[in-house]
């Protein structure tokens, strides 16, 4: 893959209508006047009937999930198209995150993360209880891991605990930094078993259950004031012996016990190849605002794209645009043949396209000069975005260790 | 009773992007991707909503374009029509408005329309010319500058724009209606509408296949002749008004000067 195809141009240009129809005319709102982000992603599904995509793939996964659990082969995903599933995927990610990389990051973590979990890790039973109203949007998702005290250490140091009671569990312990965490309606999250064996806690099995908004003893936070991605609520949640039954637990035991730190390293991949395509719809956006400010703004009397120093900036632009637009394609490239990229692979994809999106969008305030400070131009709001791809889904020095790791280990 | 709608629609080099003339013919340079119309967006429009009020109902697309361009017949598929007629010959290049409409009249009559909708005019050509041509060449009612359009199978019930207020005209289908943009929000593409464009039939035909002369069409059938163009004056600088407390009695003037009010 050397460019998108025709028709992905035509979904790209329907996307662009739509972001500059839709979302351009709130940004304000969305990143200053602490609007959710929901109705106008509801309105995204709804409009490209994204929505209804959404319930066919649903009822294929439970129709395939049935046949296995019914002693049939398990088929992983729709026989072909995978290229194709992908770059309609990415394609809207790369093209709202030019003005708003915070509503991928709610749309994301509720459909991908959220959902994606209970669809991949849920019986049947569980998929068609909390799956397709994630889905379809109709229903709002956290996925709950980070807490106070374990960040990249996520899984080993987790301290929020499931202790059996009867044939269910109580849940006690606090999360923090959770996307949509304020708002969510329906909550995967992951917990250590404490069944008083003694196992040291590092070492306990993970367990993934699945919580609803207004569960006695689930308390949500409001909003955290944050650097940038305001668009993106973000909050804590608060454990207070939440009483939930076996069939919270996803999976309802059928799976290894311990299948929470399985499941959580499922998303890897998905998600640092979605963080790398945000990072190309900033640096696509950077560069073209830039390139037509260097044309327009005018220094003793020449437009300063005449200056070498700002044609150095614009190239080493357009040089991670590159690099990152043909990482992005790879990833499309490997999905059509029915691939992934390793874990090492997406690792390198996300450190390379992160650091990229922040040095551009530094680079693109610095040309912008003055300007580029004010909210107005909309850089600013773009670099402060962008600082967040170098911590989410995994710290740069994360990123580092699973690509070192790998590498050592051939 | 289910209704055959064919839309004319024009596919022009994209007006975001720079354009050029040939230098030769001084004519627009096609030679590049060509778009749809913006205008005739909301012609595609119109035409899916009367046929979604009637089960059975159905778009068809006409369009003259050359090199067998389809892009913008893709974006009119992608939003809902059902099928497309390109004429598309070498023959055609330097075609006036005359010409065209005989081609597309040659071409819509193959579809049996209930009824044809067309913008008012092209983004590109702005000659506003040619759907009441295709209307007298088709022997068809024509009724210009829809602003809202409703029929019953039929007859067509149109509310038709004009300086002072609207008309309200009435005909007999099958007829020649043009619309005016913004009277209806074209439909975004849905994802499973654009990959379903690509696999739709676009019947492409030349000249012959409608049973027309090459004399007729193009340069050869051409009845007017660009003899020469120039540069558009540059626009001068507005009239500058400093409110001295009846700014709004002046706008409201102005206003009502350009007819606007």
């Amino acid at each position: 893959m050397i460019d998108w195809s025709d028709e992905q141009l035509a979904v790209r240009d329907a996307v662009r209508r739509f972001v500059e129809e839709e979302i351009a005319p709130r940004v304000d709102d969305l990143e200053h006047g602490d609007l959710p982000p929901y109705d106008v992603l509801r309105k995204l599904y709804a409009t490209f009937g994204l929505d209804q995509l959404a319930r066919e793939s649903f009822k294929r996964s439970v129709a395939r999930r049935r046949e296995a659990d019914g002693g049939g082969r398990a088929r992983n995903g729709d026989a072909g198209g995978g290229g194709s599933q992908a770059a309609l995927t990415l394609i809207p990610i790369v093209e709202i995150c030019r003005y708003c990389p915070g509503l991928v990051t709610a749309l994301g973590v509720s459909t991908g993360l959220a959902g994606g979990t209970v669809m991949k890790r849920g019986t049947p039973a569980q998929m068609e209880r909390w799956g397709l109203d994630l889905l379809t949007l109709d229903k709002i998702g956290a996925w709950a891991i980070t807490e106070p005290g374990s960040g990249s250490d996520a899984l080993g140091g987790m301290r929020t605990s499931a202790r059996p009671d009867g044939d269910g569990y109580v849940l006690n312990g606090n999360k923090t930094f959770i996307t949509n965490g304020p708002y969510a309606d329906t909550i995967v999250l992951y917990a250590k078993l404490d069944d008083g064996s003694g196992t040291d806690l590092r070492h306990r099995p993970v367990l993934t259950f699945v919580l609803d908004r207004g569960m006695e003893g689930l308390e949500q936070s409001s909003p955290f004031r944050k650097m940038g991605l305001h668009s993106s609520p973000t909050g804590e949640l608060f454990l207070t012996d939440v009483q939930v039954g076996p069939d919270r637990l996803l999976g309802e035991g059928k799976e290894a016990s311990d299948a929470g730190r399985q499941s959580a390293r499922d998303n890897f991949v998905t998600e640092r190849a979605g963080v790398a395509a945000m990072a190309l719809g900033v640096i696509e956006e950077c560069l073209s605002l830039s390139t037509r400010y260097a044309k327009d703004r005018l220094l003793w009397g020449k437009p300063i794209g005449d200056f070498q120093l700002i044609q150095l900036k614009l190239a080493h632009m357009e040089v991670a645009r590159l690099n990152v637009q043909n990482l992005v394609f790879r990833h499309i490239e490997l999905s059509s043949l029915g691939r992934s990229l390793t874990l090492a692979e997406a690792s390198a994809m996300k450190l390379y396209a992160a650091q990229a999106a922040v040095e551009v969008a530094m680079e693109a305030v610095q040309l912008f000069g003055g300007n580029g400070y004010m909210a107005e131009f909309r850089v600013e709001q773009l670099a402060r975005d962008a600082k967040v791809f170098q911590i989410y889904a995994g710290t740069d020095e994360v990123q580092v260790t699973h690509i070192a790791r790998d590498l050592l280990s051939r | 009773m289910a209704m055959n709608v064919v839309v004319c629609v024009k596919q022009i080099p994209d007006p975001a992007a720079p354009s050029s003339l040939d230098p030769g013919t001084k004519t627009l340079n096609r030679s590049g991707k060509l778009i749809l119309d913006d205008s005739d967006s909301y012609g595609v429009e119109m035409a899916l909503q009367l046929a979604g009020n009637v089960e059975g109902s159905e778009v068809t697309l006409v369009s003259m374009a050359p090199g067998g361009e389809v892009s913008g017949l893709r974006t009119a598929l992608a939003m809902g029509a059902a099928r497309a007629i390109l004429v598309s010959d070498d023959s055609l290049a330097g075609s006036d408005a005359l010409s065209t409409a005989k081609v597309l009249a040659a071409a819509i009559r193959r579809a049996e329309p209930d009824l044809v909708i067309a913008a008012t005019e092209s983004t590109d050509g702005y000659t506003g010319t040619l759907p009441v041509q295709v209307a007298e060449l088709l022997g068809l009612p024509s009724v210009t500058f829809a602003k809202s359009v409703a029929t019953d199978g039929r007859n067509l019930k149109v509310e038709r724009q004009t300086e002072a207020g609207y008309d309200e005209v009435e005909c007999p289908l099958p007829a020649v209606v043009t619309v005016t943009a913004g009277v209806v929000e074209p439909r975004y593409p849905s994802f499973k509408g654009i990959m379903a464009a690509k696999s739709k039939p676009v019947e492409t035909l030349t000249v012959s296949d409608l049973g027309l002369d090459a004399s007729q069409v193009g340069w050869a059938g051409a009845r007017q002749e660009i003899t020469d163009v120039s540069e558009a004056e540059a626009r001068s600088a507005g009239e500058v008004v400093v409110d001295e407390g009846d700014g709004a009695e002046r706008i409201v003037a102005f206003l009502e000067q350009v007819k606007v009010v």
